[in-house]
């Protein structure tokens, strides 16, 4: 049994319930055991542009908790898994540290902190998830979609390949669905700047939704809850904006694993998605 | 056209101070950041290198009145390009810092800081939510985490943007 603390954020307690559930129930088949942080507060990364110190210290905060249990951090949101690591590393600076200290936080042990998608692919691994597979997802056409700070930037990461990542098309593909090959895999989703000027966000989120509708695309997968507030929620203002029709599904990645894994759609949350996923289980 | 005599030569030694602002005076403009930058393909009103070059040369108003400064995205796509080794997005990030210290700052930045000054979450746990957390067997998490209000507090933010 591999025991991780879990780091929820903002969005996904709230906004993204169905990728918790789907997140919980796959790391039951996997044999992990999630700590929860009942304290977790946000990461910090809202603020950052406000002031650099005062989110790294909300996510030094929360790296302090989970030191504090012992136990290496699991996050679910790109941007979390950015902010809390450069916290991490953020603590090694004296001057930081004291002012840390000084607010009554600790950090007793040396702790890491990963996205669930590195955890599987680092401390799983492909070959033993591939041998898990139940009901190869055979017939799905799927496009995976990374985000920015999955993998960047890498001073922080240093994992995967920035400029030609690989990692979540390697889970998405034990799978059994056919993953899409193509060259816009990095393609910002826009969501950092959906506050400052929407419009400009829509037209982000356009990019990779029109570049799914060219290759076909049964659906996205997504790692991270910003992304899929872009691409899901608000797929219906890109189609209105652009004056097109795309209604592509929009999974989480453990949503797609845990079918893979002989989950039910119940099981994986997949009747919260908002974009229904009726064509996708009636190919299965 | 830029004229020189409304230069402030202290502005760039003022952003390297900001964490994050250290790599500034390392930039020779070969502009592979905007190259790289998702923001400037879809929208040329936002230029990474235009930025710099325009803080290197001190054109402190002209810089942080822009409200082109926000739009960058933050993703980091210019970091991995540049030839200097420059943290570009936290370059730009701190001259963000420096601009809100001068009091220009965007409203909806000042909404997320409320939020989380008020529930330590940008999305408060309604009653509503922690029944759908409990309809779906999810754990319980507090509803509310006054640490958060702790940090900022401490941090004088709140005095900052409210100028």
């Amino acid at each position: 049994m591999k025991r991780y603390a879990l780091f929820l954020g903002c969005t996904v307690p709230v906004r993204a319930q169905h990728y918790e559930l789907a997140t919980r129930n796959v790391a039951k088949i996997l044999g992990i055991e999630f700590v929860d942080l009942k304290d977790g507060s946000c990461c910090g990364f809202p603020v950052k542009a406000l002031d650099t110190e005062t989110s790294l210290m909300l996510a030094a905060r929360n790296v302090g908790l989970a030191s504090k249990l012992g136990l290496d951090i699991v996050t679910l949101c790109n941007s979390c898994t950015a902010m809390l690591s450069d916290a991490q590393h953020k603590l090694k600076d004296n001057e930081f540290h004291r002012k840390f200290s000084e607010l009554g936080f600790s950090y007793p042990v040396e702790i890491k902190v990963r996205h669930l998608v590195r955890v599987l692919y680092e401390d799983i691994g492909i070959e033993k998830l591939k041998g898990m597979i139940k009901k190869p997802l055979k017939n799905l056409r799927i496009l995976a979609h990374y985000g920015c700070h999955y993998l960047r930037p890498s001073y922080l990461h240093a994992f995967d390949d920035v400029e030609n990542p690989h990692t979540l098309d390697e889970l998405v593909g034990i799978t059994g669905v056919m993953v899409i090959n193509y060259s816009e895999k990095k393609l910002c989703c826009g969501g950092s700047v959906l506050g400052i000027d929407e419009e400009l966000a829509i037209k982000m989120a356009n990019q990779k939704l029109s570049v799914a509708k060219t290759h076909n695309t049964d659906a996205i997968i997504s790692i991270c809850p910003f992304c899929t507030v872009m691409y899901e929620d608000n797929q219906r203002k890109v189609e209105m904006k652009f004056n097109t029709s795309y209604n592509i599904p929009v999974l989480y990645y453990p949503q797609l694993l845990g079918l893979g894994l002989g989950l039910s759609p119940d099981e994986c949350g997949l009747k919260f998605n908002r974009i229904k996923v009726d064509n996708i289980l009636s190919k299965l | 056209m830029i004229d020189l005599r409304d230069a402030d030569i202290n502005f760039k030694w003022e952003i390297i101070k900001q964490e994050g602002g250290e790599g500034l005076l390392k930039c020779f403009g070969c502009s592979d950041c905007a190259a790289s930058c998702p923001v400037r393909y879809l929208d040329e009103r936002y230029n990474p290198r235009k930025i710099i070059r325009l803080t290197l040369l001190g054109l402190k108003k002209e810089v942080l009145s822009s409200p082109f400064l926000w739009l960058c995205a933050h993703c980091h796509a210019c970091t991995e390009r540049c030839p200097q080794g420059i943290k570009v997005a936290e370059v730009i990030n701190a001259i963000k810092n420096y601009a809100v210290k001068q009091g220009y700052c965007p409203e909806g930045l000042k909404v997320q800081l409320n939020l989380l000054n008020n529930a330590g979450r940008l999305y408060e746990l309604e009653d509503f939510d922690l029944k759908k957390r409990q309809r779906m067997g999810l754990p319980e998490i507090n509803k509310k985490i006054p640490d958060v209000s702790k940090i900022i507090s401490s941090s004088k933010i709140m005095e900052r943007i409210q100028k």
